[in-house]
């Protein structure tokens, strides 16, 4: 007993409070309750259902604190009393914390003080939620006891799932097997076989010319947006991803093929109206000069310096497009209406589906080109500039033009991506390229797997479709972004798609903390 | 690839044609445009001149104060702190909410039956809220190195900048979400009244220096000092400067480089929290993006004074204030614009001089 460390208990009891302090004053618990709500079915639930709901939630929240105060590798295997003991630590603390977030704000309630000046979420409804419509200190009672008895019996679980025996055989038995059927020599030459491959080939093709026809507009819409995310994912992926240049103003570029594109073909202030192809070059082209002119001073510069110039470059331009100076020339603050669609043959194309179509082609053509480029010669020269551009230039490899040609590449491909975005939307103005689209885009990239071109598609669905699909949690998006890059770099810096690259023997050490030796 | 060398060597001597060639190029074109709108024009006259370079100085404080918090980690880590501006942020709103307080409390007397705790002690109300603006920013300085960064320690930079990015885009979208997107006014104690000031005559008109304005940039002075006297003069001070020279060597000698770099966020934290309250009493409007173009400014103060370099970034941050507020009106260009200035002075310093104004030619590693 007396070298009983009970650290890990309230470390994660602490963890578990913020959290749930968090939750309840950004308004998630409310939300989140209404989403599940929405999730299993229940849409118009009213009473004293949505309180179930919660209870749920909260004995979830335990559990997982409890486990987590269980499993930390501090406490040995196979000694149950620390596990337990550690459990209750984290339920106490855990319990403390909610028990004074109801008895605090559900006092607030009562006495009618409006929270909502300084705290604008927490309404009295999410008040009443948390307490579950019980007085405060009830309330508060309710989830000491809650959290108290569901650590515990996280804790016992975590710490049984750990040592029993027989179901640790289980669950190694059926790792294996999925591993052993996925590597076995017969899916393997499935997997490779010619004729499975044209046939997989054929099907995604044929998925990709139906599903459009039989989706809504409003899908269409939505995976158009994927389809221009997955578009910058790539372009970023060039740069950022094989060169390993960050580019924070990513979006600078996606701006300039977009106000290019749309001051063309746009009747608005120059009613020039050229031709959709000719304007989506010239919006690529000059995109693509404008990352070579920005890369030609920086790029001789090692370092974050790249991402901090895009920045201050995304910045320039958004303040300048809607600033009252270039109304005359780019539309200002109102930005760029009626912006020209494409035309095939003469026939203008305006339904979205044929959109989806074309935006679907680009990203094809898009993803055939980087397949291309990741095994050519530039590629692996982006791949060694990226591990160390030292060695890098000691063998042969000309750094300063290689990446150069990574940011012009990259530019262009983003600034197709906001010529097709511009054209969709038959309008652009300086809103559509605040800097939350580069962050977006960075952590598309980099959720998905940095370097890997089947993480990008994937990264891209989770960032951009998902939150469409799950309206209601749109405010908590960006702040679920930054905790997810923290939590990603720290646990899985690869990405959920790792790329397939061979890997240095140290490859943390090595590659650029070396340096500063 | 037979001619590689032949190429590189090719490049260095544009690089070596070109840099003198566009600092040329663009000084001569801005000191034209500046003759002919300052001595030409004469849009302006010097009282107003005057007002500018004041308020120009007093942002300037608040830079130099962000900047040194960008440069001290610059230094020691070789990273871009880039949620250093929510940290401020997080500072202003500390600041925020103790005025908010106490101007909630009330004690009547019998001359002023309204009077609050703010008014009927401003200074100590004045400290409270730098102490809770400065301890809050120290803190999540604190705890932004210990839970983002120090796990982190060997890793690329670029994974390093990666996460800065994800903590300063996680801290502005928690500070929306508790505490509204609104602006709020920020309530000061009478005695420092925003309005308020001395009026100076310059050439037969009248300019106010108000008491925020002198209050801000005196503090930001002496912030200054207290911290050069910090980095030069304590134990604290030494190790800071070791591990910045070299950690592994720091560390042989007895240097405790975790505890060290630490201190160090907790400090730049600190001085950054100060800008916010600062920011707090003489802006007087505060939200969630408070933060974030202060940040980039001063980063790009820090860039222009030479990163790494203490004195640099206070020069930097002064200077740059100074052209934010001139800048429009020296150039004739729309005040809508002012925020272009940093960028473009930040775009056109590292083409020009990468190192900066103070900076020595640094080695390329830490470039």
């Amino acid at each position: 007993m007396s070298n009983l460390s009970l650290k890990n208990g309230r470390n994660a009891g602490i963890v578990f409070g913020i959290i749930i302090l968090i939750m309840f004053s950004t308004g998630f618990t409310l939300i989140g309750n209404q989403l599940v709500a929405k999730l299993i079915g229940n849409e118009g639930f009213k009473g004293l259902d949505q309180f179930k709901v919660f209870v749920i939630f909260m004995v979830l929240m335990g559990l997982w604190n409890g486990s987590t105060a269980a499993r930390k590798p501090a406490i040995a295997k196979d000694e149950m009393m620390p596990a337990i003991a550690n459990g209750l630590v984290a339920g106490l603390v855990f319990g403390v914390f909610s028990l004074v977030i109801s008895v605090f704000f559900g006092t607030m309630l009562i006495i009618k003080v409006d929270i909502r000046n300084y705290l604008v979420n927490i309404s009295p409804e999410s008040t009443k939620l948390f307490l579950f419509d019980q007085t405060p200190v009830l309330g508060g009672a309710y989830h000491f006891g809650i959290a108290l008895i569901t650590s515990f019996a996280g804790a016992f679980l975590a710490h049984f799932t750990r040592t029993n025996q027989s179901l640790r055989n289980f669950i190694a038995n059926s790792k294996r097997s999925v591993s052993d059927f996925s590597g076995s020599p017969k899916v393997v030459s499935t997997v490779n076989n010619q004729y499975f491959k044209i046939a997989s080939y054929l099907v995604l093709a044929a998925l990709l010319i139906i599903i459009p026809r039989q989706w809504g507009s409003y899908w269409n819409y939505v995976f158009g947006t994927v389809g221009i995310y997955v578009l910058l994912g790539l372009g970023l992926n060039i740069i950022t991803g094989w060169a390993g240049q960050l580019v924070i103003g990513y979006v600078a570029f996606f701006a300039v093929g977009a106000y290019s594109f749309s001051l063309l073909t746009s009747p608005a202030p120059h009613n020039l109206m050229w031709n959709f192809w000719i304007a989506l070059a010239v919006g690529v082209v000059a995109a693509a000069v404008s990352g070579l002119l920005i890369g030609l001073p920086i790029l001789n510069l090692r370092g974050d310096y790249l991402a901090i110039v895009t920045l201050g470059l995304a910045e320039i331009i958004r303040i300048l497009l809607k600033s009252d100076m270039l109304t005359d020339f780019t539309g200002g603050p109102r930005g760029l209406q009626k912006v020209g669609g494409p035309t095939l043959l003469g026939n203008s194309i305006t339904s979205d589906i044929d959109f989806m179509y074309l935006i679907i082609i680009a990203v094809l053509v898009v993803t055939f080109f980087a397949y291309r480029l990741q095994n050519s010669r530039t590629g692996k020269a982006w791949y060694a500039i990226n591990l160390d551009e030292t060695v890098a230039r000691a063998t042969g490899i000309n750094a300063y033009s290689s990446k150069l040609l990574a940011l012009t590449l990259s530019a262009a491909v983003a600034g197709l991506a906001g010529a097709l975005f511009a054209s969709r939307n038959q309008f652009t103005g300086p809103d559509d390229h605040a800097l939350m689209v580069s962050i977006n885009v960075i952590c598309l990239v980099i959720v998905g797997g940095i370097g890997n071109i089947p993480g990008i598609f994937l990264g891209a669905f989770a960032l951009k479709g998902l939150p469409e699909i799950l309206r209601e949690i749109e405010n908590y998006r960006l702040l679920v972004f930054g905790v997810l890059l923290i939590v990603m770099m720290r646990i899985r810096p690869e990405g959920f798609l790792p790329s397939q690259r061979p890997k240095l023997e140290h490859p943390i050490d090595l590659a650029k903390s070396g340096k500063e030796e | 690839m037979k001619n590689t060398s032949d190429q590189n060597i090719s490049k260095i001597k544009l690089s070596k044609f070109l840099r003198p060639l566009i600092t040329f190029l663009i000084s001569s074109f801005l000191l034209y445009r500046i003759y002919e709108v300052v001595f030409i024009r004469q849009q302006f006259t010097p009282d107003i001149w005057v007002r500018f370079a004041i308020s120009g100085l007093i942002l300037g404080g608040m830079y130099a104060l962000i900047a040194i918090g960008y440069t001290l980690v610059y230094g020691i880590m070789f990273m871009i702190n880039f949620a250093h501006g929510e940290v401020m942020m997080l500072g202003a709103f500390g600041g925020y909410f103790i005025f908010e307080l106490f101007n909630f409390i009330p004690t009547p007397t019998v001359a002023d039956p309204d009077l609050t705790f703010l008014n009927s002690q401003p200074i100590l109300s004045i400290i409270l809220a730098f102490v809770a603006g400065v301890t809050i920013a120290g803190l999540s300085g604190y705890f932004l190195e210990k839970i983002a960064y120090r796990p982190l320690r060997k890793a690329p930079r670029l994974i390093l900048l990666i996460t800065a990015i994800g903590a300063s885009t996680a801290l502005q979208n928690l500070a929306m979400l508790l505490f509204g997107p609104t602006r709020k006014n920020v309530i000061n104690p009478m005695i420092l009244e925003r309005s308020a000031g001395w009026s100076v005559l310059v050439s037969g008109k009248p300019v106010l220096i108000t008491y925020t304005g002198v209050f801000s940039l005196v503090l930001s002075a002496l912030l200054m000092v207290a911290l050069y006297l910090v980095v030069q003069k304590t134990k604290l001070g030494r190790s800071m400067r070791a591990v910045a020279q070299d950690k592994n060597t720091a560390a042989l000698m007895g240097v405790d480089v975790d505890d060290v770099i630490s201190k160090t966020f907790i400090i730049s934290g600190m001085l950054a929290g100060a800008a916010g309250v600062m920011w707090d009493i003489h802006m007087g409007l505060v939200n969630h993006y408070t933060g974030f173009l202060p940040g980039i400014k001063a980063f790009t103060a820090a860039v222009m004074g030479g990163i790494g370099n203490i004195p640099g970034a206070m020069l930097g941050g002064i200077l740059l204030g100074m052209l934010e507020a001139v800048g429009p009106a020296a150039l004739g260009i729309d005040f809508q614009l002012k925020d272009v200035i940093a960028f473009t002075i930040l775009i056109l310093v590292l083409i020009v001089r990468p190192s900066g104004i103070l900076g020595e030619k640094l080695s390329e590693e830490k470039l």
